[in-house]
């Protein structure tokens, strides 16, 4: 296997982040989170899982889509124009420290954004100039279950050089043209063997297509959904999450001044409780039930028969985050076994 | 007899008798994580527990609930209507049902308070990560170890000798108002508006946030500083001299954001100026109610 | 009238040139009608606050005067009636006990104390609403324009570094003609 150091790793983000983004876990005021970071010296090295994943980095929690700015003197009619300027994402970007959940996330999301027309093309032109660095997970935490949806801890399908911590070195897999130009000329060690596998932990029963249909009506919606607080955390950390509102508002540094506007979209979650509201004030998902019947509907059901993969990677973020213990794994447990016992 | 036994005994007879129809409580789920429970039969009695991880404020699932309750009871169903609510609360929480009924959100006669003489809730409670053992802030400066409102007392109320002396605060006394904008820039620069601090808060229940209206009227949508912060300097003022300090919105930030640090300071002012502390008593908030001559507020001219 | 977009980025406190821009809250039954007065006496009053008339100060919510600053206001004034003479009983009791604590929060994060005033003034002072504007615009000419929404966005720009603040411009759609 091909060796690098962690000083050789530290000085090729330090050359990246000279010529383009870089984007890493690092710690914000004690939080783990993926930010851009000026050099390497910035990056928290020994991190599990940052709170949110990796997708803001491709998808932001507020993007901006286009400008409006009326031109010309109001007093002529005819002088006065509007300019539409779309935004177009530039930088390139490398994001180092991708967790195989995450980086499936981006495939998942691939599924919808880039696969399915329309295009979404604020998503396409960042996705066409990133570079996934991943590292690989030593040992599945107490909340992942990523090898129950087909993923793996060390799974490097679906980024662009893979890193596996090898006590203070990290063996690297190419995997991508992409992530062989990361490296240049770089030259790595040889060492004789393969990374040890990672520690498993043991895999849960995701239910059928069927379950999901044949206990739509089922009361246990509503009895998980009590405690559910309708916030929206399980879906701003989830690595496949992504709906999204869209406005147009004042360009922010306009003062008492109307002619600069900007079409914005940003987060959203259909755990909301106005999420689903339609204009004339029906709600169809008026109720916590509801809602979680969707959310997870969505995830499992919904966006596999759709698009072609599930809407989870099992990273077990939503998990970690959610204040009143609203459990992914005990919804899946709960489906299979009623279903199994339904069809006893 | 444990306060949970007790409590299981309590809930077990509430509902035979049929004098309620739920009792909002705690449990431990499968992952060894307390959260609320809703116990509607009996046998499920056996559920509820009391441990020092019962950090969840379960007062917005009463009004939630009564509210939900109204909406479904078929047409000439008295029976149904005259049922309580029941609902397990620390002093904290307690507190929190003085504020809503004086702003009416129930009546004293919908509710039956289990409250429990609290021995402080361990930090990482919630989330399974009470390891140290240690007090979280508020408890460790909590003295109100008995509930203020009751219809039946578990446990017996311990003396403590604990001094709330808003030293928290004391970070931002010396800071310039320059600094003091850098240091919460930094704080909300965290924030994904989320809502989950306004989400987990008994006395937050506008049925549509103005701060997530459809119009953008008071704030843009975005996920941006300036809404963000906004929107937490918003909320702090609406729950001034309502919020108890049961400190939930800050547990609930997946970021950390010392929200607290607002309401407290908020919570010492109107002390302060209106001798007024939320919930102690079932009185409205000084801020709604017009001028009384000991008010030490002194704008006038 | 209108301002220009960042035109509130680059400006030093007290320089030549800088007009406050101050927004007022008065009230339709005392101040708003006090500031007539002053009109039709033809005191001098600046040019630079402009006038939202409420029906009662106690109708001015913090959701307002947050709105005012983030839209880039210098400084906000509300003016009611004094103590005793609402039109509406005591909707100035809530004005007197809600803007010292509102005061007192968005000093506590960072606002200079003398953006934000309360006062009272009668419909019958005209001059004394004109010396209150005078005063209160002088002081925040010399303080400066107000860095609350500046300091947030540029403090953006710098640190949020998570993607949501991006490089405008690209490729320009076809004009559209009124």
């Amino acid at each position: 296997m091909d060796i690098i150091t962690r000083d050789q790793l530290a000085a090729l983000l330090d050359n990246l982040a000279s010529s383009r983004t870089l984007i890493a876990p690092c710690l914000v005021e004690d939080v783990l989170l993926y930010r851009q970071v000026p050099s390497s010296a910035e990056v928290a090295w020994d991190f599990d899982l940052p709170v949110l994943s990796a997708k803001g980095a491709l998808f932001p929690p507020t993007e901006s889509l286009m400008t409006v700015d009326k031109v010309g003197d109001d007093g002529e009619e005819n002088d006065v124009q509007l300019n539409l300027l779309e935004t177009i994402f530039e930088d390139e970007q490398v994001i180092f420290g991708v967790r195989p959940c995450d980086a499936r996330g981006f495939r998942a999301l691939d599924a919808l954004l880039l696969d399915t027309e329309p295009v979404d093309t604020y998503y396409a032109r960042r996705r066409e100039k990133t570079t996934l660095i991943g590292i690989a997970c030593g040992q599945m935490g107490p909340s992942c279950f990523c090898t129950s949806l087909g993923g793996a801890p060390d799974d490097w399908r679906d980024v662009d050089l893979m890193l596996t911590e090898i006590e203070d070195v990290y063996a690297v897999k190419v995997v991508t043209e992409k992530g062989r130009a990361l490296l240049g000329d770089l030259s790595l060690r040889e060492l004789p063997g393969e990374p040890a596998e990672p520690v498993l932990n043991d895999p849960l029963p995701v239910p059928s297509d069927e379950a999901w249909t044949s206990q739509f009506d089922d009361g246990f919606w509503d009895n998980l959904a009590e405690r559910c607080l309708s916030c929206r955390i399980c879906a701003y950390v989830c690595p496949v999450c992504r709906c999204f509102d869209v406005r147009d508002e004042l360009v922010p540094a306009t003062t008492f001044c109307y002619d600069h506007y900007e079409r914005i979209r940003c987060w959203d979650s259909c755990t909301g409780v106005n999420y689903r509201k339609i204009a004339g004030g029906h709600n169809p998902r008026s109720e916590k039930g509801q809602r979680l019947r969707n959310r997870f509907n969505c995830k499992f059901y919904y966006y596999p028969q759709q698009y072609g993969v599930i809407a989870c990677t099992g990273c077990g973020r939503c998990i970690d985050a959610c204040p009143v213990n609203i459990d992914i794994t005990e919804v899946m447990e709960h489906l299979v076994i009623t279903q199994e016992g339904a069809s006893k | 007899m444990s306060k949970t036994t007790d409590i299981q005994a309590k809930t077990r007879q509430l509902l035979n008798s049929g004098q309620v129809s739920c009792v909002i409580g705690y449990e431990v789920g499968p992952r060894g994580r307390t959260r609320p429970a809703f116990i509607y039969q009996p046998d499920d009695a056996e559920r509820m527990v009391w441990n020092r991880s019962c950090t969840h404020n379960l007062v917005p699932y009463v009004s939630e609930k009564l509210q939900s309750i109204e909406k479904n009871i078929p047409a000439g169903e008295t029976e149904t209507a005259q049922q309580q609510v029941a609902v397990v609360v620390k002093p904290c929480d307690s507190r929190a049902i003085n504020v809503l009924l004086a702003e009416k959100q129930f009546s004293r006669d919908q509710v039956y308070v289990i409250g429990v003489a609290c021995e402080g809730i361990v930090e990482g409670a919630g989330f399974g990560r009470e390891d140290n053992g240690n007090l979280q802030a508020r408890c460790q400066r909590c003295s109100e170890r008995e509930p203020v409102v009751y219809d039946m007392l578990i446990g017996e109320p311990q003396k403590v000798e604990a001094v709330d002396d808003y030293s928290d605060l004391d970070r931002l006394t010396d800071l310039t108002p320059d600094e003091r904008v850098e240091f919460w820039l930094s704080q909300f620069d965290r924030c994904i508006r989320c809502y989950a601090c306004r989400q987990v808060c008994p006395m937050c229940n506008c049925p549509t946030c103005l701060y997530e209206r459809d119009d953008s009227l008071w704030v843009g949508m975005g996920i941006r500083l300036n809404e963000k912060r906004t929107f937490h300097l918003g909320r702090a003022y609406h729950l001034a001299g309502r919020c108890v300090g049961c400190n939930e919105c800050e547990r609930v930030c997946p970021m950390k954001i010392p929200i607290s640090l607002l309401n407290r300071m908020l919570e010492r002012e109107v002390e302060a100026a209106f001798g007024h502390r939320a919930g102690v008593a079932a009185v409205p908030s000084p801020l709604v109610t017009i001028l009384d001559s000991e008010d030490g507020i002194s704008w006038t001219s | 009238m209108s301002g220009s977009h960042g035109d509130d980025v680059g400006n030093v406190g007290g320089l030549k040139g800088f007009e406050p821009k101050i927004l007022g809250f008065l009230c339709s039954w005392c101040s708003y009608t006090g500031a007539d007065l002053a009109g039709t006496n033809r005191l001098k009053v600046p040019s630079n606050m402009r006038a939202i008339r409420v029906p009662c100060s106690g109708r001015v919510a913090p959701e307002l005067i947050m709105r005012a600053f983030d839209q880039g206001a210098d400084g906000v004034l509300v003016l009611g009636c004094h103590l005793g003479e609402c039109h509406y009983d005591n909707g100035n009791h809530r004005t007197a006990k809600r803007m010292p604590v509102l005061h007192s929060l968005l000093t506590f994060v960072g606002l200079e104390p003398e953006r934000l005033r309360l006062d009272w003034v009668s419909a019958s002072e005209g001059e004394r609403f004109s010396k209150i504007v005078e005063e209160f615009t002088e002081s925040i000419r010399l303080l400066g324009p107000c860095q609350w929404r500046s300091k947030a966005l540029q403090w953006e720009a710098e640190n949020t570094r998570d993607g949501s603040v991006e490089q405008k411009g690209g490729k320009s759609m076809p004009q559209v003609g009124r």
